[in-house]
């Protein structure tokens, strides 16, 4: 039956079912590897795993000059180059969306660029980034920033046009606001949920660009780990940050919506 | 009280769109305590007279003035009541009440660089607020967001919203149109208690508080709330140039613990829908066009204290 409802407990059964059943395809297919090859760590075990998790935990360097473990290095390194990239990114899209819904005088200046650079791959952009500020942390805040920036800046001035009615505006003006203050009062308040949910939307893209530079550029981070493991064929090591990956970003994912339920309790769900 | 400059005063303005006439040489004067109706056949041009006035669409030709002053732009003086769109979704009723109050005694540096002495002043602001919604018997929605609240509250929200700045005039543009009908008769007895608080403000000698434009379609509510009725519409002498005022006359009023009594005004609602929306009935667009004169006359002859600051 299309769109029938299910009791709450099974829904959860089922959920649980789910998460049970991708663990139980990934034993069975390495319970076979192992028993084709013992040595094998392309699908390791819980042992695998063990050993793979104290390696990336254990403290590196020597007596005289300790190292943090690979773990605590690249969580530094790359959720601290998500972090500026994105917020660079949010603040310059917010900043200039607001001001193309607000005024057509910017429209026309920004739009034929931003949709002309929308079309450009990020990715593909990295070589002027590489070029520009080279391999330092400003390459991957250009990066993340531009690289979300375009399309984020297009969905901010569509809320801008969109969600706020004229009639809104003209009635702020009949209440007193200057034009500042409509700016603040009224078209943020009613664009923030949208800011937030576009904030969401764009993690998983950012991602994909930080990761990619990091693979091809970096001497830490998640990126250069797991390609340096991966060529060693440590699938421990690559599996637990994958797993971290994906854990983070629903984590993340959580963080936003509750923020957007705490900022917004009006915008519902 | 003479001496008052008028709260509307629409000086020979005319509108059109393209080659398309629609308003006509219209002139209107409203005085601060009159609650008037403007009614008129769909499409003749109410929402453009009511755009002129509130200054978002100013007309092609002619002149509006606000308590005096010639409008140019929306501004706190004329206050604005829509069929929908009507509140701010991000807001609670009594946020969105307060919100004029906010925009209207602060500024933005105040609110932020301030911050001790403006939360003082809003503290202030939210009481005034809520003593708003009680005037609009909404006391218990105060925390609640517009999607929370029914069709007619958040009219009523929108209606203190409006008038808690006190603006010099009021426009509803068809305010209870999506409203059932039970809920529609509670928001005209409101209008008719703001108009009997005007007749006691004027007994005192006060600049009453309340005036009011509002548009509806519904005959029966012009003549039941207001105390005057505006009849704009093509049907007249000069169809071709566009809309004019082909009705202006004084109505019964009502006071809230009244029958509702329809029989009362039945004649005049016949002689409403001829002069304003029968396009057979073609007349001196002035033949109906009375208000002032009606009120001079009846002023002369026993002085009628309810309308006495308005000549
Ligand atoms: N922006 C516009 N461009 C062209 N024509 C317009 C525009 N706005 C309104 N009109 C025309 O002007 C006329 C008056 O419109 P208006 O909205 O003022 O009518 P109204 O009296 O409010 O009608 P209703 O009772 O249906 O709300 C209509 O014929 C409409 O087609
Ligand atoms: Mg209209």
């Amino acid at each position: 039956m299309i769109r029938h409802p299910i009791p709450k407990w099974l829904f959860y059964t089922l959920a649980a079912a789910g998460v049970a059943a991708a663990v139980a395809v990934y034993a069975g297919l390495s319970v076979r590897q192992t028993w084709i090859n013992p040595t094998q760590n392309i699908l390791p075990g819980i042992k695998g795993f063990v050993v793979g998790w104290e390696e990336i935990t254990k403290p590196r360097g020597n007596e005289r000059r300790p190292k943090p473990s690979w773990l605590s290095t690249d969580v530094r390194a790359t959720y601290w180059r998500l972090l500026l990239g994105l917020s660079c990114g949010t603040i310059a899209s917010v900043l200039i969306g607001v001001a193309m819904g607000a005024y057509e005088a910017a429209e026309a200046f920004f739009s034929p660029v931003i949709n002309f650079m929308a079309k450009i791959p990020p990715t593909a952009m990295l070589a002027v980034y590489m070029v520009v500020f080279g391999t330092k942390l400003e390459m991957y805040i250009a990066l993340v920033g531009f690289g979300i920036f375009f399309t984020m800046v297009q969905s901010i001035f569509q809320a801008v046009k969109k969600d706020v009615a004229a009639d809104h505006i003209d009635k702020a003006y009949t209440l007193g606001a200057s034009e500042c203050e409509v700016l603040v009062e009224v078209v943020w308040q009613q664009i923030l949920p949208r800011v937030i949910e576009t904030v969401r939307v764009h993690l998983g893209p950012a991602m994909v660009f930080l990761i990619a530079a990091e693979m091809l550029f970096a001497s830490e981070g998640f990126g250069y780990t797991i390609r340096q493991q991966s060529r060693l064929i440590n699938m421990n090591v690559v599996y637990i940050y994958l797993a971290i990956l994906g854990l983070t970003g629903l984590c993340f994912d959580w963080l936003l919506i509750r923020l957007r339920r705490w900022l917004c309790p009006w915008f519902g769900d | 009280m003479t001496e008052e400059a008028p709260a509307l005063e629409i000086r020979d303005v005319s509108h059109w769109f393209g080659d398309f006439r629609v308003l006509n040489h219209i002139d209107l004067r409203i005085e601060a305590g009159q609650i008037v109706a403007l009614v008129g056949p769909s499409g003749c041009g109410k929402s453009t007279l009511l755009k002129a006035i509130l200054g978002t669409h100013p007309p092609r030709e002619g002149e509006v003035l606000v308590g005096g002053e010639p409008v140019r732009g929306p501004n706190r003086n004329v206050g604005i009541v829509y069929q929908n769109y009507s509140l701010f979704d991000f807001l609670t009723a009594e946020k969105n009440v307060a919100f004029g109050l906010k925009l209207d005694q602060s500024s933005l540096p105040f609110r932020i660089f301030q911050y001790p002495r403006w939360r003082k002043l809003r503290a202030e602001q939210m009481r005034m607020a809520r003593e708003y919604l009680r005037r609009v018997h909404l006391a218990e929605a105060c925390g609640k967001y517009p999607h929370e609240l029914s069709g007619g509250m958040r009219q009523r929200v929108a209606i203190a919203q409006a008038l808690i700045l006190k603006p010099k005039i009021v426009l509803l543009d068809e305010p209870f149109g999506a409203l059932d009908e039970a809920t529609r008769e509670s928001l005209q007895l409101m209008l008719l208690h703001f108009y009997q608080e005007n007749l006691q403000a004027i007994q005192r000698g006060e600049v009453p508080e309340y005036t009011i434009l509002i548009v509806t379609h519904e005959l029966n509510e012009a003549i039941y709330v207001a105390n005057r009725v505006v009849g704009l519409s093509r049907y007249h002498d000069q169809a071709e140039k566009g809309a004019m005022i082909v009705y202006d006359r004084p109505c019964p009023i009502f006071s809230p613990d009244d029958p509702r009594d329809v029989a009362q005004f039945i004649e005049q609602r016949e002689e409403l829908r001829r002069a304003v929306f029968d396009p057979n009935y073609i007349k001196h667009h002035q033949k109906y066009v009375t208000f002032w004169k009606e009120l001079a006359d009846q002023e002369s002859s026993v002085g009628n204290p309810a309308i006495d600051n308005a000549n």
